[in-house]
């Protein structure tokens, strides 16, 4: 076997993330049902491999894998802990939304008890300072909501621009194997993404400067960033070299370092591992408000970037406000909720000043293969849509490919194996 | 004498035929049916965790973005407002085509 060659990465970039043990692996074929990407070879019944050129970094077929066989090879915990028992370091835990419904399956509890408490306090008792990633989402909204409707103005209201902005529709830029999928399949299209970085893209620059300024006063070099995600591409996307925005920041101000804005990720199950390593119990720690805390502070806007249609719920609101000048009157935007591959919703605004309406007309898409016929009108030009969220994992992050694994109900079988006449 | 055995076809009227195989596709269909329950009952955990969200949504004080008062101190401190020259700089991302990295 030659040398494998592997693409589509830039320098430093993490790739490989995902990787099928060979010797568990029974060549089912599961996992390529799951694979937006098409980026498992091997023939039925063969070992499978996947091909990290083409791979998104999702984890889908981790967590689908019916025998266990795919592993997340990039494993933090012993750096992680190694800066926790540093006393000269802040090591920052920046957690997104989606954890905080999954994170007690791993110590028994039922899937989507909310922990956000428990969770804080866990993360106190390890050492961490805690910086909550709906804070970021609420960041997100505002740059990609207001990227929104400066597009709006300009394309539907003929308003000139000094801003330099790509066409509509707009699609979020949230998801990491999205933006993935849109740079690799459909480079022509990348225009499209909003240029608003990811939560994660925010919440990194947020901490080293506002929050060693403002919160923890400390030395930008002196803080390290854990994000905390339900997601394995969320490694690969940390590693992007633009994501270096509080280093280039503080160069400006005299310092020389450079670093990544968020240093390294751990996943919903990575998280779990590390608590059960230093003997923390979810169910028994002090649970923590963190209300003192300004980079704990979220809305109900923020913490639903976690499920499909959270993300244009919240914009909408935000858009809503900001366009019509008044709130929405009804917050909970139904039409984009639920598990149909493809929502749509439309949305009439009164302009403020002028009293016109407009018509904003939404999609949500999850699970990335269905986005290809709304890809496909963008190119011949009949796209309706204004604004498309996209999500890779179905469901949303709340099923992303680092959440804890949900046993399949087939544990028995290994069981009843034992009547087999050769074992 | 040679042996001949012929076996004697099986004495079924039509009804009855059509009774049986209904009576197997019955069986045979309830197991597949069985089936998609197990299958749906795969997305229930992503349902739980989804009402998990809604439910921290809905039981929050706060519900918009732009009322998240910590958020706008961030801005008035660092980055002035969204799409400010500030905001570009550390909020901001651009793309790239990844089928030229060789």
């Amino acid at each position: 076997m030659g040398e494998i060659i592997i693409k589509s990465y830039q320098e430093h970039e993490l790739n490989g993330i995902i990787q099928i043990d060979a010797n568990v692996c029974k060549g089912c074929d599961s996992c390529k049902s799951f694979c937006p990407a098409n980026a498992i070879d091997g023939a039925y019944g063969a070992v499978h491999h996947i091909d990290s050129t083409k791979c998104l970094q999702c984890g889908q077929c981790l967590v689908n894998c019916p025998f266990g066989s795919i592993k997340d090879t990039e494993d933090p915990l012993a750096e992680v802990i190694k800066k926790l028992d540093d006393p000269n370091i802040t090591v920052v835990a920046t957690i997104a939304p989606a954890v905080r419904v999954a994170l007690g399956e791993e110590f028994g509890m039922e899937p989507g008890t909310l922990v956000t408490k428990q969770m804080y306090g866990a993360l106190k008792k390890a050492g961490f300072k805690i910086m909550d990633v709906n804070f970021a989402a609420d960041n997100t909204i505002m740059e990609e909501g207001t990227e929104l409707i400066a597009k709006i103005e300009h394309y539907i209201l003929g308003i000139p621009s000094e801003h330099e902005m790509g066409p509509l529709p707009q699609f979020t830029s949230c998801c990491p194997a999205w933006v993935r999928y849109m740079e690799l399949y459909h480079p022509n299209l990348k225009d499209h993404l909003s240029s608003a970085k990811s939560p994660q893209g925010m919440a990194g620059p947020v901490v080293k400067i506002y929050g060693a300024t403002e919160i923890w006063h400390t030395e930008p070099e002196k803080i390290y960033v854990v994000g905390v995600y339900p997601c394995t591409a969320k490694k690969l996307e940390a590693s992007r070299p633009e994501f270096t925005a509080a280093a280039n920041y503080w160069k400006k101000k005299g310092h020389t370092a450079t670093y990544q804005d968020t240093d390294v990720v751990l996943t919903t199950r990575d998280l779990a591992r590390l608590l059960k390593q230093k003997e923390i119990d979810l169910r028994m720690v002090e649970p923590a408000t963190e209300q003192d805390n300004p980079m704990a502070e979220y809305t109900g806007a923020g913490t639903i970037f976690g499920v499909t249609g959270g993300v244009m719920e919240a914009a909408l609101r935000t858009a809503y406000f900001v366009i019509t000048g008044e709130e929405l009157a009804n917050l909970n935007l139904t039409p984009v909720r639920g598990l149909a591959t493809v929502k749509e919703a439309e949305v009439s605004m009164k302009l403020k000043e002028t009293e016109k309406e407009i018509v904003l007309k939404v999609a949500v898409v999850h699970g990335t293969k269905n986005i290809e016929p709304l890809l496909k009108q963008i190119e011949n030009g009949t796209s309706p849509y204004h604004f498309v969220e996209v999500m890779n994992c179905p469901g949303g992050c709340v099923n992303g490919g680092g959440q804890p694994i949900n046993p399949m109900g087939t544990s028995w079988l290994g069981t009843a194996k034992a009547i087999l006449p050769w074992s | 004498m040679k042996y001949n055995y012929v076996e004697k076809a099986i004495q079924v009227t039509r009804r009855e035929f059509v009774a049986l195989i209904g009576i197997a596709a019955a069986i045979l269909w309830s197991g597949a049916y069985a089936v998609t329950d197990v299958v749906q009952d795969r997305n229930k955990y992503i349902k739980m965790r989804t009402m998990g969200l809604y439910k921290d949504d809905e039981k929050s004080t706060i519900r918009q973005s732009h009322h998240n008062k910590s958020l706008m101190d961030m801005y008035a401190k660092l980055a002035g407002k969204p799409l400010s020259p500030m905001a570009e700089e550390l909020f901001h991302t651009t793309y790239i085509d990844r089928t030229k990295l060789a």
